[in-house]
């Protein structure tokens, strides 16, 4: 179980060593690879830790009596790390050769080891308050990494992304706090831990003196609001997304990828955590906090896509695409039937991917072009072309077409919504069962219509394009080798889905 | 009798004994006489401690041969005795961390006296939490005044002298009316001993006799303390102490005096007027309302602060609002709450201005945000205790702030009526305190292309330094292991009456 | 409560005379009044003291021509607490003075408004 807390600490400790070294007398050779190391040592650890301590339980201290800092790893804990790991790993590996022209590499790298640490204690955490405490560090270390290039609109950035995540916090610990209350323990139980007598009402050891049968129930709805639109800005969910589109173009290109495809997975996973593991779904299903959760989910599908197609420069477009497909997530999520959520659990595999593939590219274009904007990138497809062919897979499988792991996911959010009305899978309301698979097939039309047209300008530029000053510009390996794994295993994801389809639907059954 | 039971009546005689004594000595024998002082009554406090947790009571030392009611008494418990030493503690690692300050802006040659002065202050500071009599306690409240006045104007410049006249000023005007309140208790009831006063509070309260002049008296020493305290809306002379005055002055007056007057407080109402009796005369409600006024207020004005000495000190303001509102929940949950947070803005307020020292002095001594920029890479123990500081202020868990929020909002939950507006308010203040200190945290982080100032090594300021590790470490300590303290001071309170 | 003031004349004036020294000291802008205020305002506290240890019809508790009788002496503790009073009330105006003094010096004028003006000149 030791092997937990050194997955956690050891790129912690490694990331901290870095910061606080003196700046001068540094060789890059040998900060790379230290780092490289600090890597491999993390993914040899995490990798451990997930094979042997699999549903292994570790209290480290005691916050106060009651609120122990415990972990435990399980199903959904190691799809995350999983994801997180291999993410982490090729983009930090791209921003080797990235960073060559960026200044102060030795703090990034310091930082982006942290971030690394704290979101393996994310996906390990064992009870809530564990996992709210290094919600708010993730905030806090990942922040630096935003603000990296020190210019003031990065500053401006930071900050947004900083205050905009600490009100999201606060919110959910406002929640949580009610949770706790009403409950007697807050470790992660799969079906969740509220107190449910007979007759549906709930009880529990600390309920507030004389309150009527139905008040707790109330005051607990509101909680889970609370705790929903809480983490649910980390995620990105509607009103609360603006500091995605100002957060992401700012940061270096890996920090970019880092941030869509897994930071923002930790608000998703502390929505699994708080509607799966700690209210239960029953408690939630068919009140009016999943109407609420539902509409805002697809509004944000719409909205996002909407908002991406209209953006002219290619980070900011990303970054609205991330808003967008992370309430896909949400969305199977607060379907709330095992379909839909296998759904929603797959498509973070996939998006991470494909996102971090959109965006390495998109960092490996700025970094050999200097260009941020699309239209400025006629003909990048002959300057780059196997850039830009995992540029195209990727996108098709952000889009969802066969058989990439876009398209599974996607196939299964559908389904999962066509089914919430069925006496079995009772949820959601009548207008949903189609609106969502409307919304989808909407939000798929214009992620086409904004992912696409670089590629066809890239590869098809037209008469009019400079034939005589081409040039072939293909980045380093550095950059293109990881580019083309994650590439490769978002393929891989949707040839050969079954053994992952049948293993999360095993485990979401048990939530349900 | 125990000689442990010497001990408080010791740490007060020795205090004062000290003083005079520095007051004929030069500036490096005061200096030290002064540290060794505060060495010992920490040791002492710290065996008091130990005694009354092992016997499980308070205990009650007569002064002198005159027993009570005729004669004077000092009363110790577990929460007496946690208070003693953590003060001593904190006025400890401010003096040392402000030293260098100090030799600086004050003329060598009378330093000595600003050392005379924090004995005479730690000696009041120490009798006001031992005292069982009303009149020994308005006698120590008057030195508490005086202490606390030169040890703002000890640094002679415009700013602290205009600062000291305006709060003494505010003070003698809590004084007057704590005093006219006491006197109405004196007459009232016949006694100047604390837990005489109570039954005769007590059989006045419960015959309904003298109604109207009880409460008069107790709305008069309600009032009196919090405007010492700089509740809000008493608090105008606190920028300019706090701001302008030497930075161990500053982290001394914010931690240790108000909050002594807030502990006097405590002891009012639990040992003279009766907790319930005391919630009876509603005057909790309106501490509550001003508490939460101060809290959104205190963070409102610091936020459009452009100095950073002067937003640590509203800061200060908006933290006594939530001690306040503690007491004004008017139930143990709340006072246990309050007296964590004492503890706790006690270690981080002095924290913050020591830390804030060390910015301001590798940035031109210029105070001014726009030119903190970057300090946090000049300075790097100033950078990360200031860091740490915010993070508590702000609430993040692992650090006391956070304990001392759970806490309200624990005891905000048991009052049905209070429980909205204080959980609403203390939201939107912890929002309100990170925008303030975490825009600043972020400034001292920016990176300046080309520093127009040095910047400090390890080697030149190793007392400071050490101090500043101390206070992170004594932050964390309550952070992580709080559910010790928050027992000691549960069965403090239980015996306290 | 028409007649009781009246009986206790002495209390009531003392009242007053503390809600006077109160509002100078906190009111009044030039230094030198603000501190007659505030002896103005301990003087009535002790005035009070005083009027709630008189018994009438006794002598200062002094023992004199040998009469050990309680019963012959007001009570002696107002008597204390004001002298402990007066010291501490002496204190702090002599602190306040010199304080005065100081600003004098430096700014020419009594007056605190002033004074504060002149130091937002300054700029410190």
């Amino acid at each position: 179980m030791y092997l937990i807390l050194l997955s956690i600490f050891v790129p912690m400790a490694a990331g901290l060593c870095l910061l606080i070294l003196p700046e001068k007398n540094i060789v890059r050779a040998r900060l790379l690879s230290a780092v490289s190391m600090a890597y491999l040592l993390t993914a040899v650890l995490v990798t451990a830790a997930l094979t042997r301590c699999y549903d292994v339980s570790y209290t480290l201290f005691h916050l106060t009596a009651s609120l122990p800092v415990c972990f435990h790893i399980d199903e959904t804990g190691v799809l995350f790390a999983a994801l997180t790991l291999i993410v982490l790993l090729c983009a930090g590996f791209f921003s080797f050769a990235y960073m060559k022209h960026e200044k102060k590499e030795k703090r990034y790298y310091g930082f982006y080891l942290i971030v690394f640490g704290v979101l393996n204690a994310l996906c390990f955490a064992g009870n809530l308050i564990t996992f709210y405490l290094f919600f708010e560090i993730l905030t806090l270390t990942s922040m630096p990494l935003v603000l990296h290039n020190g210019s003031r609109e990065a500053i401006m950035a930071g900050l947004k992304y900083l205050f905009y995540s600490l009100c999201g916090a606060y919110m959910a610990l406002f929640g949580i706090y009610f949770i706790w209350k009403n409950s007697s323990t807050l470790a992660f139980t799969a079906g969740g831990v509220l107190h449910m007598t007979t007759g549906g009402n709930i009880s529990g050891p600390n309920s507030l003196p004389g309150a009527a049968a139905g008040g707790n129930t109330a005051i607990l709805l509101i909680a889970a609001c609370a705790c929903l639109l809480g983490f649910g800005v980390k995620a990105g969910m509607f009103p609360m997304h603006a500091w995605l589109p100002a957060a992401h173009p700012v940061a270096p290109a890996p920090a970019s990828a880092a941030l869509s495809a897994v930071i923002v997975k930790a608000g998703v996973l502390a929505v699994v955590r708080v509607v799966y593991y700690i209210f239960g779904p029953d408690f939630l299903r068919g009140s009016w906090v999943q109407t609420a959760w539902l509409t805002l989910t697809l509004l944000t599908v719409f909205m996002g896509s909407m908002l991406a197609y209209r953006e002219p420069v290619l980070k900011k477009r990303l970054a609205y695409s991330t808003v967008s497909q992370l309430s896909y997530i949400l969305f199977g999520l607060a379907v709330m039937n095992v379909t839909a959520v296998t759904g929603g659990l797959l498509h973070v595999l996939a998006h991470g991917f494909i996102k971090a593939v959109l965006f390495l590219v998109a960092g490996a274009i700025i970094c050999t072009t200097g260009r941020t904007r699309v239209e400025e990138l006629r003909g990048i497809g002959k300057e780059m072309p196997l850039t830009m062919w995992c540029y195209t897979i990727a996108s098709l499988g952000l889009i969802g077409i066969p058989p990439t792991g876009g398209f599974i996911s996607k196939w299964y959010l559908a389904i999962g919504s066509l089914q919430s009305n069925t006496p079995a899978f009772a949820g959601a309301g009548p207008v949903f069962r189609w609106l969502g698979p409307v919304v989808l097939l909407v939000s798929a039309l214009l992620t086409a219509g904004y992912l696409l047209p670089l590629t066809i300008h890239g590869f098809l530029p037209g008469a009019d394009y400079d034939y005589a000053h081409l040039q072939k510009r293909e980045p380093s390996p550095w950059m293109t080798v990881p580019i083309v794994i994650l590439t490769a295993l978002s393929v891989l994801l949707g040839l050969f889905p079954n053994l992952l389809t049948d293993r999360i639907m095993g485990f979401v059954s048990t939530l349900m | 009798m125990d000689f442990v039971q010497n001990f408080p009546c010791f740490s007060v005689i020795l205090c004062l004994f000290a003083g005079i004594l520095s007051s004929g000595l030069k500036d490096k024998a005061a200096m030290r006489v002064n540290t060794c002082l505060l060495g010992i009554v920490t040791l002492l406090s710290g065996a008091t401690l130990l005694y009354t947790l092992q016997t499980g009571q308070s205990f009650v030392y007569v002064m002198g041969k005159f027993p009570a009611p005729w004669g004077n008494e000092i009363r110790a418990g577990v929460l007496e005795a946690l208070t003693a030493l953590f003060f001593c503690v904190i006025m400890l690692l401010s003096l040392l961390g402000g030293r260098h300050k100090l030799l600086e802006e004050v003329e060598s040659g009378k330093t000595y006296l600003y050392y005379v002065l924090t004995d005479l202050l730690l000696s009041s500071l120490l009798a006001l939490v031992y005292t069982n009599d009303m009149f020994t306690a308005y006698v120590f409240v008057e030195i508490n005044t005086i202490s606390a006045c030169g040890l703002i104007m000890i640094r002679q410049n415009g700013r602290t002298i205009e600062a000291a006249v305006r709060y003494m000023i505010m003070s003698l005007l809590g004084s007057g009316l704590l005093l006219l309140g006491l006197c109405m208790l004196y007459d009232l009831t016949g006694h100047l001993l604390m837990s005489n006063m109570k039954e005769s509070v007590a059989r006045l309260a419960a015959t309904g006799q003298y109604e109207i002049p009880l409460i008069v008296a107790i709305v008069l020493i309600s009032v009196g303390i919090c405007i010492k305290s700089a509740l809000f809306p008493f608090h105008a002379w606190l920028p300019d102490a706090y701001g302008y005055s030497t930075v161990s002055s500053a982290a001394i007056l914010s931690s240790l005096v108000s909050k002594g007057y807030i502990f006097l407080l405590i002891k009012i109402i639990y040992r003279v007027i009766g907790f319930d009796i005391y919630g009876d005369t509603r005057i909790i409600d309106v501490l509550f309302a001003f508490g939460l006024m101060g809290m959104i207020f205190g963070s409102l004005s610091a936020i459009k602060e452009n100095d950073v000495r002067r937003m640590i000190a509203y800061s200060s303001v908006a933290q006594i609002g939530y001690i306040y509102m503690g007491f004004g929940m008017g139930t143990e949950a709340g006072m246990t709450a309050s007296v964590f947070h004492i503890l706790s803005h006690a270690a981080t307020k002095s924290l913050l201005f020591i830390a804030a020292i060390g910015l301001t002095d590798v940035s031109g001594g210029s105070r001014k945000f726009i030119e903190l920029t970057g300090a946090g890479y000049r300075n790097k123990w100033a950078g990360a205790a200031f860091t740490v500081g915010s993070l508590s202020m702000v609430g993040m868990p692992l650090f006391s702030g956070f304990i001392s929020k759970l806490l309200f909002a624990q005891a905000a939950v048991q009052n049905h009526v209070k429980m909205l507006p204080a959980l609403i308010v203390l939201g939107v203040s912890t929002i309100l305190n990170a925008i303030y200190f975490m825009k600043t945290v972020i400034r001292i982080y920016t990176p300046v292309g080309y520093s127009a100032y040095p910047s400090i090594t390890f080697v030149k300021m190793r007392v400071y330094a050490v101090t500043l590790v101390a206070f992170i470490l004594l932050n964390v300590i309550l952070g992580i292991s709080s559910q010790p303290v928050v027992d000691m001071i549960r069965q403090g309170l239980a015996m306290f009456s | 409560m028409g007649p009781n003031l009246f009986i206790n004349y002495g209390e009531a004036v003392a009242m007053l005379l503390f809600g006077i020294g109160f509002g100078n000291l906190l009111l009044q802008s030039n230094l030198i009044k603000k501190i007659i205020g505030l002896n103005i305002m301990d003087t009535a506290v002790y005035l009070f003291l005083a009027e709630k240890g008189y018994i009438a019809g006794r002598v200062a508790p002094i023992v004199s021509d040998g009469v050990q009788d309680m019963e012959a002496y007001i009570n002696p503790i107002p008597s204390g607490l004001v002298l402990t009073g007066i010291v501490v009330s002496v204190s702090v105006s002599a602190l306040m003075l010199a304080l005065t003094i100081r600003l004098y010096r430096r700014y020419h004028t009594l007056d605190l408004d002033e004074i504060s003006r002149q130091l937002k000149k300054e700029g410190l």
